[in-house]
């Protein structure tokens, strides 16, 4: 669970920015995290849960976590068809070759957040 | 007041991967990310490459495991390099670690550089290391239908070994469905198979890197 690891990088883009600003505490953080992007919601919940118990101090302790969720999506090189991908994503179900490539689902950003 | 920040997670992390691979490119040192799980068989193909290189090619290793140093020994007991991460409960090396041990190694004598991930087919495979290479191990046991379960690795690595091919006649892994995954899930990935143990399949591998070396050198 690599989710503890990402908290600690969100954190850091977040408190960086919130103290250059003068800001003394953040209220909310909001996420975009791809199907495809390998880090779990849920994880990322509980790793946020984990932090704000602990209690260190930081401007974006008391803050609301949401997160936006971009599923998967895939275009097809050759007849343009749009789909949602499954186990093979690659293949085009219109083409049924190895022409889809993703054009949705690996985001994962710190999209905005809100501070005062 | 609202920030729009719009800013990748693992900026830090690809800003530490720009530092390592500026490093690696300037001594022209060439570097394989190689992921699995567990037991997939990462230090023992890398015990038969040094075996079968070392004398044409310095090669370094670093080691990614949550505890011990006892990869690096078996590098070590070879003659090669090897300098050992212990994450210490961490799933996966990222950038900064490599950057913090770069240093152990004369870049300037070493040829090629494997980095030995933590044993995990899922967090890994996020964190650009600053390498040239991403390679995926996949062994026989762990079954075929590990490529469509671990996508994101699988999308993300540009040759699976498919190791332990020797056990094929004991266990019911399906080497077709594994090619046909491969293909619909990364079509420009390559898949050699290989035995660690009878050797069969090494020189295909052996061959994949000196290619990529020379390719690298004339670059």
């Amino acid at each position: 669970m690599h989710e503890m690891a990402l908290r600690g990088d969100i954190l850091q883009l977040v408190e960086n920015d919130a103290r250059s600003r003068n800001f003394k505490q953040v209220d909310k953080v909001e996420l975009i995290v791809g199907d495809l992007s390998n880090a779990m919601p849920d994880a990322l919940e509980m790793a946020f849960d984990v932090f704000r118990a602990r209690g260190l101090g930081m401007l974006s302790e008391g803050a609301q976590l949401v997160i936006h969720k971009e599923a998967a999506r895939s275009k097809c090189v050759i007849c343009g068809h749009e789909y949602t991908p499954d186990r093979r994503l690659s293949i085009c179900p219109e083409c049924a070759l190895p022409s889809g490539r993703l054009i949705a689902g690996e985001t994962f950003k710190v999209q905005s957040y809100e501070g005062s | 007041m609202k920030i729009n920040l719009d800013t990748e997670v693992l900026t830090d992390n690809n800003a530490a991967a720009k530092f390592n691979r500026d490093l690696f490119t300037k001594h022209k040192t060439l570097v394989v990310n190689l992921m699995s799980s567990p037991g997939a068989g990462k230090t023992t193909l890398l015990e038969k490459t040094i075996a079968a290189l070392g004398k044409e090619y310095s090669i370094g290793v670093i080691e990614g495991d949550l505890a011990t140093e006892k990869d690096a020994d078996r590098i070590r007991a070879l003659g090669a390099k090897a300098v050992q991460i212990n994450t210490n409960g961490g799933c996966h090396l990222d950038a900064r670690m490599i950057a913090k041990v770069i240093d152990e190694f004369d870049l300037e004598k070493t040829d090629i550089l494997f980095i030995e991930n933590v044993g995990n087919l899922v967090c890994p495979s996020g964190y650009d290391l600053g390498q040239n290479h991403k390679v995926a191990i996949l062994s026989v046991p762990e079954g075929n239908d590990k490529i469509p379960k671990y996508p994101v690795m699988f999308r993300r690595t540009e040759l699976v070994v498919l190791n332990k091919i020797d056990l094929l006649p004991y266990l019911d892994f399906d080497v077709d469905m594994a090619i046909e995954d491969l293909k619909g899930i990364n079509p420009e990935s390559k898949l050699i198979r290989l035995s660690s143990k009878t050797e069969e399949g090494l020189d295909e591998w052996l061959t994949w890197i000196k290619e990529a070396y020379r390719n690298l050198q004339e670059q």
